[in-house]
């Protein structure tokens, strides 16, 4: 995808300078471990590390009390 | 390296860990594993941390615990396919200061695009990420180095096309090089699409082959880990 086919936000981030997308990731990572993100990495079969056996797809939206209560049609 | 490298250079937002390449000396794995210790950095996976494993190509993976750092992976490499040795990387290197004067070291752009190119599907839509974001930036100050980069590495065939048109003689003799740069001439987009695509596939292949016999290794390492445990 050029530059000019990407969404707003991501035309916004390249607009930045290098230290400014870096602390602004420092507030998004801050804000994703506030809501409950998982530090685990995404399971990923096409990953030569990943273990099927330890691999998981982790707790619901991260945080690890929240349960899914409904789901979708698919 | 890794998507922290990424965000600085714009191809991600956040990385949910911290990958370190590094000079693979004795000395600089006691500094290391002093760095670990102060983290509290346990590991998480196989391999075990050997220099000699490090040398054939594995990551060791660490987890840390306590303060800030609590839950933060921290992987380690001091070999990736098809990149030179550290000293290289380490000479061809970004650093970026901040206000207060900490340092932030970063594998180049070239050498990071080429890390990328693993058997990893999310890895690829980076590549390209990656490039746009160079040319984005730098676009308005191409250098022969420049130009050489973005024709080897673009990865959208709109992106190849325009610079076909822009730097054709640089284009034209890149080619034998990177076959499907002649495509970009006749603005044929969707055979650059597909081009693209087998380009990615073979190096996806060369990937898997190079990760096979440490693949080996590494189920043979979990096994052993789980008859001990």
């Amino acid at each position: 995808m050029t530059f000019e086919e990407m969404p707003e936000e991501w035309q916004e981030w390249l607009a930045l300078t290098p230290l400014e997308r870096f602390r602004q990731s420092e507030k998004l990572f801050a804000q994703y471990l506030a809501m409950g993100g998982s530090l685990d990495p995404d399971p990923d079969p096409t990953s030569p590390f990943y273990d099927p056996e330890t691999s998981s797809t982790g707790a619901a939206y991260g945080r690890p009390g929240l349960r899914v209560l409904r789901r979708g049609a698919v | 390296m890794g998507g922290q490298a990424c965000v600085f250079y714009g191809a991600a937002q956040f990385s949910k860990d911290v990958d370190l390449a590094l000079l693979a000396s004795e000395e600089n794995f006691s500094r290391l594993l002093a760095a670990l210790g102060e983290l509290n950095a346990k590991r998480i996976a196989v391999p075990r941390f050997d220099p000699a494993l490090l040398a054939r190509g594995h990551a060791v993976h660490f987890r840390c615990h306590g303060g800030e750092a609590d839950g933060l992976r921290v992987d380690v490499m001091t070999r990736l396919r098809d990149l030179p040795d550290f000293e290289v990387l380490w000479a061809r290197r970004a650093t970026i200061r901040d206000e207060g004067g900490e340092t932030f070291e970063l594998m180049s752009v070239q050498d990071l695009v080429q890390a990328k190119k693993t058997q990893r599907e999310r890895d690829w839509p980076v590549i390209d990420a990656l490039v746009e974001a160079h040319y984005r930036a730098l676009g308005g100050e191409p250098t022969p180095e420049r130009v050489a980069f973005w024709l080897a590495e673009s990865r959208t065939p709109e992106r190849l096309i325009g610079l076909a048109q822009r730097f054709p003689a640089e284009a034209r003799a890149q080619s034998s090089r990177r076959p499907l740069l002649s495509l970009a001439f006749s603005g044929a987009s969707e055979a650059l699409r597909e081009a693209l695509d087998a380009e990615a596939r073979a190096e996806q292949a060369k990937d898997r082959a190079y990760w096979a016999p440490l693949k080996a290794e590494l189920e043979a390492f979990r096994r052993a880990e789980r008859k001990g445990a």
